[in-house]
């Protein structure tokens, strides 16, 4: 048999029917398994009236309640430190994660067995098989191996594949830098901040990282992944295709990718999962292009049965048909586009913090950015972008004004005071980049104040 | 041997599934009669021949309960 370029040539070739036909049969084995196990789900299956038995399609997944980070959260605090959502008891488990806290929540704490975090490579395994990763490749990983699950799936998944894997943890970014070089790493995993931030180190140290073996970018973590400007920056600065994929510590791993076509979106890993795209609002369905929420059931962890859970995500999702790859799985076009929470009310337009940046990658010249938002003589919201532009050559003042007005136009008129700041004086980032700094004394429309 | 759609598996699928269903059954009967090393690498093999057996659409249950 020649080499396959999917990683489970069946189920990923498979017609939509038979996918979903399977689809409906895991379901339902998950619904039997939450319902034995885990009493807290099994209540709330129960008072929904679903079982197992009920479940004859699809379209009884909608009968099953959504399950919401507050609730997951509530139920941790409430018998802490996992909550009343374990399946095994937890002398099973031999991995702990918790969230990485960005949204300055109180972190989601996830335990694993032996099997759930076999499982956990495998779905990296889709995405790195089907981006062209191969077994004779030297894999770089360029992550703080901490308690945030992170890369730490895709780290196993190389091993899996059988390629030389570096960790990348407890290093310096040049030392990052002189390692990927010198020890001929082909494939990078990194998140997209940080693989900008290690070609400009490159850079500064003299290195061509473009002629360098690196051939594949592997980015997560951030929208950003799929940001068309972002992502052809990348591309020019290693001299690399960049693949985009994301995950979640809920799930423990990644449940979209993008393959080596590369479609402009990631596919959804279908065999392993029900995506729903909602809108947030309403909470009915969207149809294929249009913008909605996603919505997640896992058959993968089995130590925390996750269904229907909203994950404030905003995706657009179209057909798998419109990849030439010959997957079945569906796209979410464009990757993440943002998260529900992201969006900002700035004097009555909605400013998305994945938008600006699409927009500020456009211009090669700015290194770093910042977006401030803040409260002018009292009562005024106000938002600026700060920007580092390394080039002494680049006129920043013409550079900042077609900014400010590209914004503008994107924006509905609302005006954005774009300025050029002291090179290295932002903020750098090696996991999830936070370029979003909400400095307002009044925050949204109902005038409520910030606490002081 | 069949996958749980009624597909026909190959028959090197076919023969691993074997290898896991003998695998999970030396475990279940016979864990505690194991030295340590061939019973935890057993264990660990079984996780990674799971994934084997969901990749297969074989239904192949949790493994908790043998500790993976």
């Amino acid at each position: 048999m020649g080499e396959s370029p999917y990683w489970n040539p069946r189920h990923e070739t498979m017609p939509r029917t038979e996918l979903e036909a399977l689809q409906v049969r895991k379901l339902r084995n998950l619904v039997d398994w939450a319902d034995a196990s885990v009493p807290w789900q099994s209540k709330r299956l129960r008072d929904a009236g679903v079982t197992a038995d009920s479940i004859n399609g699809l379209d009884d997944l909608r009968r099953i309640p959504f399950l919401t980070r507050d609730e997951w959260m509530d139920a941790q605090l409430e018998d802490p430190p996992f909550g009343a959502i374990l399946a095994a008891p937890p002398d099973r488990a031999v991995r702990y994660h918790m969230t990485s806290g960005t949204t300055g929540k109180t972190p989601i704490r996830v335990l694993d067995s032996m099997k759930d975090w076999e499982w956990i490579a495998e779905m990296w395994c889709y995405g790195l098989w089907g981006f062209g990763v191969r077994p004779a490749d030297t894999l770089f990983v360029a992550f703080g191996y901490s308690k945030f699950i992170g890369f730490w799936g895709l780290h196993y998944a190389g091993e899996k594949l059988g390629c030389l894997v570096l960790p990348g943890g407890a290093m310096t970014t040049d030392q990052r830098v002189r390692e990927i070089v010198e020890m001929g790493a082909t494939v990078v995993a990194s998140t997209p901040t940080y693989a900008l931030r290690m070609a400009q180190e490159a850079r500064s140290l003299g290195i061509d990282l473009a002629g360098s073996a690196v051939e594949r970018v592997i980015l997560s973590g951030e929208p950003a992944g799929s940001i068309p400007a972002t992502k052809a920056l990348i591309e020019e600065q290693w001299g690399a295709k960049a693949g985009d994929t994301a995950g979640m510590t809920e799930l423990g791993t990644i449940m979209i990718f993008e393959c080596a076509e590369q479609p402009g979106g990631t596919h959804v890993i279908e065999d392993h999962y029900i995506e729903e795209v909602v809108d947030p609002v309403t909470d009915e369905p969207v149809p294929y292009g249009e913008m909605g929420e996603r919505v997640v059931t896992s058959f993968g962890r089995g130590f925390i049965p996750v269904l229907r859970y909203r994950t404030r995500d905003f995706v657009v999702r179209i057909p798998g048909s419109s990849c030439s790859c010959g997957r079945t799985f569906d796209i979410y076009e464009g990757g993440i586009r943002g998260r529900v929470d992201d969006m900002k009310l700035v004097r009555g337009t909605n400013v998305y913090p994945r938008a600006v940046e699409a927009l500020i990658r456009e211009h090669a010249e700015v290194d770093e950015f910042q977006i401030r938002l803040y409260t002018a003589d009292g009562i005024r919201d106000e938002i600026e972008v700060l920007i580092e532009v390394p080039d002494a050559d680049v006129d920043t003042d013409a550079l900042c004004a077609e900014l400010s007005k590209q914004l503008a136009d994107a924006h509905e008129s609302l005006r954005f005071d774009v300025r050029s700041v002291e090179l290295g004086s932002l903020p750098r980032f090696e996991l999830k980049a936070k370029r979003v700094s909400d400095e307002r004394i009044v925050i949204g429309t109902e005038g409520e104040r910030r606490s002081m | 041997m069949q996958d749980m759609a009624g597909n026909e598996l190959g028959e090197a699928e076919a023969k691993l599934v074997d290898v896991y269903r003998e695998l999970h059954r030396v475990l279940e009967m016979h864990g505690d009669e194991l030295p340590p090393f061939a019973l935890r690498n057993g264990t660990k093999a079984l996780a990674a021949l799971w994934q084997v057996m969901n990749g297969l659409d074989m239904d192949p249950g949790q493994l908790y309960d043998l500790g993976a």
